[in-house]
C-alpha cells in the first residue's frame, strides 16, 4: 500500500489535469488553480524543513570547526538578526509588514545588501560569457569556424558601429580563409585537389569587395536578423519540439507509474 | 437622454456593437466588439464601455480604453443573466460616436474547448503510439536506443572524481518538484548516487527548494541502498541552500571553490545562473556533465561543460540508465512521432509555399 496509494494519487491527479486542459466547465476548469494553491500551501510548510536543514548543516560546520566555519557563522548570524528584527518590527509597528517595502530595516537590508549582492553575481556573468565564448569560438574545426563567423556577423549586425566596421572585419576573415586554403594547397600532391584549394582561396579574395564593401556595409543588420530568425530559430525549434514530445512521454510514464524515481 | 437627443440630431455617429458569450471558457465572461471607422483612428481620445443588466435600467461604466481597440472582454459577468452593452467614443473631450447592443448576451460555461481539438487529436495519437510501444516492449526486450554520450560518461566522471579523492557535486538547478526536468534530474541523481556508493565517494547536493531537497535525499538514499552500502549514506550532504537565484549561484560557486569537487553534474532547469555555475566548475578543473531543457541556457552548457544532455536526452535518461523495457518503449514511440511530425512540418511548409490545400494544416495546428 506504501507504493499503491501514491501511484493512485499520481494517476488520478494526472488524468484530471489533462482533462482540465480540454474541459473549461467547472469543476474541471479551475482544477489547475486549485492544485497550484494546494502546492503553494504544502511548499510553504516545507520551508520549515529547509530552514532546519540549512541551520543544521551550518551549525554542524561550526561544531566541527571546519575550514569554512566563518562563512557558516555569517549565515547563522544574518539569519537570526533578520528574523529577530522582523519579529521586533511586527511587535513595535504591527501595521507594517516586516517583509514589505514600508519597513525601514527590511528596506535598508533589501536595498543596501541584497540588491547589490544580486547585481554583483549577475554582473560576473558578462566575464563568464567572454571566457566561454573564447573557448567556443576557437576555430579548430569547420563547425567551430562556422560558429565563429556567424557570431562575428551577428555581433556586427547588433552593435552601433557594426555597419562601418563590417567591410574591414569581413576582409580580415576572408583573407584568413584565403591564406589557410592557399597554405593547405602547398601540402597537397594531387594536382586537381591542389587547383581546387587555390581556387577556393581565390574565391575568398574575390568575394571581399562585393560581400564586405558592398553587401554587408549596407545589409549587415538584416543579415544578422536573418541568421537569428532562420537558421538559429530552426535549430531552436527542433530542440523545442523534442523537449515537448519528451515532456509528454515523461508525463505519461509518471501518470502510468512506469517512472517512479521521485518516490521511495 | 442627452445621447439619444444628440443621436437624433445626427451629431453623433452610430456605432454597431455586438456582444457574445466568450467561447470555450469557464463562464463569467462576455466578449464585446464594435466597429471603428479607419478615418477616426487619429482622433479618438477614449472609449467607454457600459453594461446594462436589462434593457431599461441605468448604465454602469465597466471599462475605459485609451487606445482605439475594437474588442473588450468583460470577465465580471454572472452566468445565465442577460446583459446589454453600450460603447461611447470620445474625441477632443466630446462624444464622437455611440452604440448599443440590440440583443442580450448571456455568459455560460462550456464542456469542451474546441480551440484545443488539434491538441487533443495529437495527444491521443501520441498516447496510442506510446501505448503500442510499451506493449511491444513487454515482448521485445532488445529495443535499440542510440548511445547518449552524456549518460555514458556518468560512470567515468564518478570514477575519476573518486580517484582524485574529491567529492561529487550534483546541482539540480532552480526547478521545483512540479517541473519535469527536476523529476528527470532525480533519475540521473539516483545513478550518480549508486555509482558513488559503489566507489565509496561523497555526493553533495545543495538544493534550491525544500521539497526537491527531500526528494533528493530519498533518491540518494535509494541509490546507496541499491548499491548495498546504506551505511555510507549521509543525509547532511543533501541540504537546502536558498531559494534566491543568485544567492544559490553564489552558494554553489562557494562550494565548488572551497571543496573542489572532481565531478560536477548540472542537471535540471536553469536560468541566468547556468553559465556562472558552469564556468566556475570549469575553472576548478572538474569534469562536468550538464543537462537542461532550458533552450536559452543550452549553448552556455555546450560551451562550458564536457558533456551536455540536450533537452529530450534528459527526459530519456531514466529509461536509458534503468534499461527498463517499458520506459524504453516510450522513447521508441517518441522517436516515431518525431519522424511523423517532421514529415507533417515539411508537408505544411510545401503546402504553404505553393498555396495548396487552403491552409488546412496551418489552421489545424493554430490553437491560439
Amino acid at each position: 500500500m506504501k507504493k499503491e496509494i501514491p501511484l493512485a494519487i499520481t494517476f488520478i491527479s494526472g488524468v484530471l489535469l489533462v482533462l482540465a486542459l480540454f474541459i473549461p466547465h467547472k469543476p474541471f476548469g479551475n482544477l489547475e488553480e486549485i492544485f497550484n494553491d494546494w502546492y503553494i500551501i504544502v511548499s510553504g510548510f516545507t520551508f520549515l524543513l529547509g530552514i532546519d536543514s540549512l541551520l543544521g548543516y551550518n551549525f554542524g560546520k561550526l561544531k566541527r570547526k571546519e575550514k569554512d566555519a566563518p562563512y557558516a557563522l555569517v549565515l547563522i548570524l544574518s539569519f537570526f538578526i533578520t528574523l529577530t528584527w522582523g519579529i521586533v518590527e511586527i511587535v513595535r509597528t504591527p501595521e507594517h509588514n516586516p517583509f514589505g517595502p514600508t519597513s525601514t530595516f527590511s528596506l535598508y537590508f533589501y536595498n543596501s545588501i541584497f540588491i547589490p549582492l544580486q547585481a554583483t553575481m549577475f554582473a560576473i556573468l558578462s566575464f563568464f560569457i567572454a571566457s566561454a565564448a573564447y573557448r567556443a569560438f576557437r576555430a579548430k574545426e569547420i563547425n567551430s569556424a562556422l560558429l565563429l563567423v556567424s557570431a562575428v556577423l551577428v555581433m556586427l549586425g547588433r552593435i552601433p558601429l557594426g555597419q562601418s566596421a563590417a567591410p574591414y572585419v569581413i576582409t580580415v576573415i576572408f583573407l584568413i580563409f584565403a591564406v589557410y586554403f592557399f597554405a593547405e594547397s602547398a601540402g597537397v600532391t594531387e594536382p586537381k585537389i591542389k587547383i581546387a584549394y587555390i581556387l577556393v582561396a581565390l574565391i575568398f579574395v574575390a568575394l571581399i569587395y562585393p560581400l564586405g564593401f558592398v553587401y554587408f556595409r549596407q545589409h549587415i543588420p538584416e543579415f544578422a536578423d536573418w541568421i537569428m530568425n532562420v537558421p538559429q530559430m530552426a535549430g531552436k525549434r527542433g530542440i523545442m519540439i523534442g523537449i515537448a514530445l519528451g515532456g509528454i512521454a515523461m508525463s505519461i510514464r509518471i501518470i502510468l507509474g512506469i517512472e517512479r524515481t521521485y518516490m521511495k | 437622454m442627452k445621447l439619444i437627443f444628440l443621436l437624433l440630431l445626427g451629431q453623433i455617429t452610430p456605432i454597431v456593437v455586438k456582444a457574445v458569450d466568450t467561447p470555450y471558457d469557464a463562464g463569467g465572461s462576455i466578449t464585446v466588439t464594435w466597429e471603428l471607422d479607419s478615418t477616426w483612428l487619429g482622433k479618438i481620445g477614449r472609449i467607454e464601455i457600459y453594461r446594462y443588466s436589462s434593457a431599461g435600467v441605468s448604465d454602469s461604466l465597466v471599462e475605459t480604453l485609451y487606445k482605439p481597440d475594437t474588442i473588450y472582454v468583460d470577465n465580471a459577468t454572472e452566468d445565465n443573466i442577460p446583459y446589454f452593452y453600450g460603447v461611447v467614443v470620445y474625441a477632443d473631450g466630446e462624444i464622437f460616436g455611440e452604440g448599443r447592443t440590440t440583443e442580450p448576451a448571456v455568459s455560460s460555461q462550456q464542456w469542451f474547448n474546441r480551440k484545443r481539438l488539434s491538441v487533443l487529436i495529437i495527444l491521443l495519437v501520441y498516447t496510442i503510439f506510446l501505448m503500442y510501444f510499451i506493449m511491444r516492449a513487454r515482448f521485445d526486450k532488445n529495443l535499440f536506443i542510440r548511445k547518449i554520450a552524456g549518460l555514458e560518461a556518468i560512470d567515468e566522471a564518478v570514477g575519476r572524481s573518486t580517484e582524485m579523492g574529491r567529492p561529487i557535486l550534483y546541482v539540480m538547478g532552480l526547478g521545483y518538484i512540479s517541473d519535469i526536468p527536476t523529476v528527470a534530474s532525480l533519475a540521473i541523481l539516483k545513478r550518480v548516487a549508486f555509482k558513488a556508493a559503489e566507489y565509496n565517494a561523497q555526493v553533495i547536493v545543495p538544493c534550491f527548494d525544500p521539497i526537491v531537497m527531500v526528494a533528493a535525499q530519498e533518491t540518494v538514499r535509494e541509490g546507496f541502498i541499491e548499491a548495498g552500502r546504506p551505511d555510507l549514506y549521509n543525509e547532511s550532504d543533501i541540504y537546502y541552500l536558498t531559494s534566491d537565484q543568485f544567492g544559490y549561484a553564489a552558494g554553489v560557486d562557494g562550494i565548488m571553490v572551497r571543496q573542489k569537487p572532481g565531478a560536477v553534474f548540472l542537471q535540471g532547469y536553469f536560468f541566468a545562473e547556468a553559465l556562472i555555475l558552469a564556468e566556475t566548475g570549469h575553472s576548478i578543473g572538474a569534469i562536468q556533465i550538464s543537462g537542461t531543457t532550458a533552450v536559452t541556457q543550452l549553448p552556455f552548457f555546450i560551451a562550458s561543460t564536457d558533456y551536455t544532455l540536450i533537452g529530450e536526452e534528459m527526459y530519456a535518461a531514466s529509461a536509458y540508465l534503468s534499461r527498463d523495457p517499458l520506459s524504453l518503449g516510450t522513447i521508441k514511440g517518441e522517436d516515431y512521432i518525431k519522424m511523423i511530425l517532421a514529415i507533417i512540418i515539411l508537408l505544411g511548409a510545401l503546402m504553404e509555399t505553393f498555396s495548396i490545400g487552403n491552409h488546412i494544416l496551418r489552421d489545424f495546428f493554430s490553437i491560439f
